[in-house]
């Protein structure tokens, strides 16, 4: 909990955080999930828009920031596992048709 | 010195390499009982010859292990018949030290605890190779000798399975069974040191990290590389930035290049190809044979056979840039021009090969060539020069920045190359020749150039602010078309310019400055450097680095001036703090006083 503090600038970590689509789908993720990304980290610590309203928009299509979420959410789950208690394989989870889309999504988000 | 337990004290380094290398007393041991045996006669003949041919060979061929070669340096001297692949050798000189450290303790131990050693039969060996003292236990009574136990008082024989008591005594095998030690236990293998990698393991990393999901994402498209269909439309995408997203991660590899591969390509850049191995290099210009542009970053495993693969696949080359191609021989280059003669653009950043020979055989194939860059090349001289000048009037673009030897091109070549060329650069960058000084700008600059959009000259400290600042208040007055203003300015990390300098820069370039680097003029005063936005409007990127004048006021004044500005960098300036205005989309990076999260 400390840790998930830290890394949300002292905002709570259990709020909801809007991530929409270009095409319009939205997701909800918790603060503490959307801050293992580096961007939307900063997005959300700084004085911008998207730290004022709990919302930001993400330049892709919809199935990709549905990826993008569940990856995130992966990512908070299992980085802090104990060591050696590996989680499932997210690499299966990936379709190769948008490996490519969520590629070039994934490195602008910093995950 | 006598032990009353089994701990053992520190061990020198030597003695602990020694056991690590297999060398313990008992191999030593054996090896001197050999030597007073028979002494096996030398065999150098055959063996150094064996050894020769092998050195000979491995200079030839370049690719031979190293290892084995650095074993047979260690053993050139060697004597005494030994199978080559024996795993470590002495050295004889290593050998001796082991000898005259052994030596040392059996004195020290004999000084110390001359009565212990009642049995030791030391008497009959050679002082010079006797053992060491230290590697036996040598207070316990020779095997066979009746002792009494020191828990049941017991008389027993001394085995070689009899082990102490805790309070110094010797336990027989009853009760050392009863006190829960396995006699037979064979004793723990001596510890190994790690492996120096192992133990210089900086924690402050994470250690366990999840893959990230850029890598996953590569991982799944070079499994899938092959598999058109499973990929879906690449066409549409915009294969440059999935190219970034790539070489960011070091991730391209000889298996999903194929990915940024078309018959049709013309154009093809790559960002990080240190994975990319000669003959993947070489099936890349086999499957782009089009390839009219083409751009390699890192390409240091790129050798003499990748580029004479291309000398036969790249018919349509006309513009190559590459950034460290370290391997490529001077005879290479020099097959590759004759084979391109459609060449106009050869950049290169980063090759210690590239002789006069090289420039002088580009110079004669590749007639049209209109961009040069050779960039930090070690053997760039006056005598590049001269073959340079020959492409006076079609040479656009020219960078001869960071020579190796930074004192090697003088200030009167460079003029002398500037009368030549000068007339059609767009763009001279000449930053790191120490030698060039204010008689280059006024000499060779001033009244050569025409159209100079592009100029970088940093790292010339020879140059001065008011000989900077003369050149660019006399500079518009000095041809009859005169020279438009510079777009460009790079005049970094040149400690002596100041105020006047940038004053007279704004004066004749303001209007047109795109980019500014100014970086390390640490006398700028700061009234100056705050009139940066309001003369220069179009500045898009800012480097005031170490101008220790700059305030918050400079980035103000940038931030409000200049509606394109993308990058202003600060770095050492402390007067900059964490409250300087800032704007979206400008990226003020380097204040030192922000607190990093």
């Amino acid at each position: 909990m400390a840790d998930d503090l830290a890394m949300t600038n002292g905002k709570n970590p259990e709020d909801w955080i809007r991530l929409i689509s270009t095409d319009g789908y939205s997701y909800l993720v918790k603060r503490k999930v959307a801050v293992m990304s580096g961007t939307l980290r900063n997005m959300l610590n700084n004085d911008f828009a998207e730290a004022a309203s709990n919302t930001c928009p993400i330049n892709e299509r919809g199935i990709i920031v549905e990826k993008l979420c569940e990856y995130l959410q992966y990512k908070y789950t299992y980085e802090n596992a104990a060591p050696r208690q590996d989680g499932p394989d997210f690499t299966d989870r990936i379709p190769p048709e948008i490996a490519l889309e969520l590629l070039v999504a994934a490195d602008y988000y910093e995950t | 010195m006598a032990r009353s337990n089994n701990v053992r004290g520190p061990t020198s380094a030597l003695t602990e390499f020694l056991k690590e290398s297999g060398i313990t007393p008992t191999t030593i041991a054996r090896r001197v009982r050999t030597r007073q045996v028979e002494q096996p006669a030398p065999v150098a003949g055959p063996s150094r010859q064996a050894e020769n041919d092998e050195s000979a060979e491995a200079d030839v061929a370049e690719n031979d292990e190293p290892v084995e070669r650095e074993y047979n340096s260690d053993n050139l001297d060697e004597d005494d018949e030994v199978p080559l692949k024996k795993k470590r050798k002495l050295t004889k000189a290593a050998e001796a030290k082991l000898k005259a450290q052994a030596k040392a303790k059996a004195k020290k131990g004999k000084k110390k605890d001359d009565d212990d050693y009642s049995d030791d039969g030391s008497d009959e060996e050679d002082a010079y190779t006797a053992l060491s003292k230290m590697w036996k236990d040598e207070t316990k009574p020779p095997n066979g000798s009746l002792i009494e136990c020191s828990k049941c008082g017991n008389e027993f024989s001394v085995t070689q399975y009899t082990r102490q008591a805790p309070n110094g005594g010797w336990l027989c095998h009853s009760c050392l069974k009863a006190s829960g030690v396995d006699p037979f236990k064979k004793p723990a293998a001596p510890r190994k040191r790690k492996p120096l990698t192992e133990k210089r393991n900086v924690t402050h990393f994470e250690e366990h990290r999840l893959p990230s999901l850029a890598n996953m994402c590569i991982k799944v498209v070079s499994s899938h590389i092959d598999d058109v269909e499973a990929l879906g439309d690449i066409g549409s995408m915009n294969l440059d930035s999935i190219a970034k997203a790539i070489a960011k991660d070091r991730s391209l590899t000889p298996e999903n290049a194929t990915l940024f591969y078309d018959v049709q390509n013309t154009n093809l850049t790559l960002y990080d190809a240190t994975n990319l191995t000669p003959p993947s290099l070489c099936a890349l210009a086999s499957l782009n044979p089009n390839l009219t542009t083409l751009r390699l970053d890192f390409c240091g495993r790129m050798d003499n056979s990748v580029l004479a693969a291309w000398n036969k696949s790249l018919p349509a080359l006309t513009r190559i840039e590459l950034l460290g191609p370290f391997l490529v021989h001077a005879s290479t280059w020099q097959s590759f021009f004759e084979s391109h003669p459609k060449l106009t653009g050869f950049l290169i950043t980063q090759s210690p090969r590239f002789d006069v020979k090289c420039i002088e055989s580009l110079v004669e194939n590749c007639e049209g060539l209109t961009e040069l860059r050779l960039k930090e090349v070690g053997k760039l001289a006056d005598d590049f020069l001269p073959h340079i000048k020959k492409l006076a009037g079609q040479l656009t673009y020219l960078d001869l920045s960071s020579p190796g030897e930074p004192e090697a091109v003088s200030n009167d070549a460079l003029t002398d190359l500037l009368t030549a060329v000068g007339a059609g650069l767009r763009h001279l960058d000449l930053s790191g020749h120490a030698l060039l000084g204010d008689g280059f700008l006024f000499q060779g600059l001033k009244p050569h150039t025409r159209q100079l959009e592009s100029l970088a000259l940093a790292l010339t400290p020879e140059l001065t602010d008011a000989g900077v600042a003369e050149f660019f208040a006399t500079w518009a007055g000095a041809a009859a078309p005169p020279n438009p203003p510079l777009r460009h300015a790079a005049l970094g990390r040149n400690p002596e310019l100041g105020g006047a300098a940038l004053a007279a820069l704004l004066a004749h370039s303001g209007a047109a400055l795109e980019s500014v680097d100014v970086n390390g003029w640490k006398a700028a005063p700061e009234d100056v450097l705050n009139t940066l936005g309001a003369r220069a409007p179009r500045l898009r990127r800012v480097d005031v680095g170490w101008c220790r004048e700059a305030s918050d006021w400079t980035v103000k004044a940038l931030v409000e001036g200049c509606p394109d500005l993308v990058e202003v960098k600060v770095w050492g300036c402390q007067r900059v703090t964490a409250n300087c205005p800032r704007k979206r989309g400008v990226a003020v990076v380097g204040i030192e006083a922000q607190n990093f999260v």
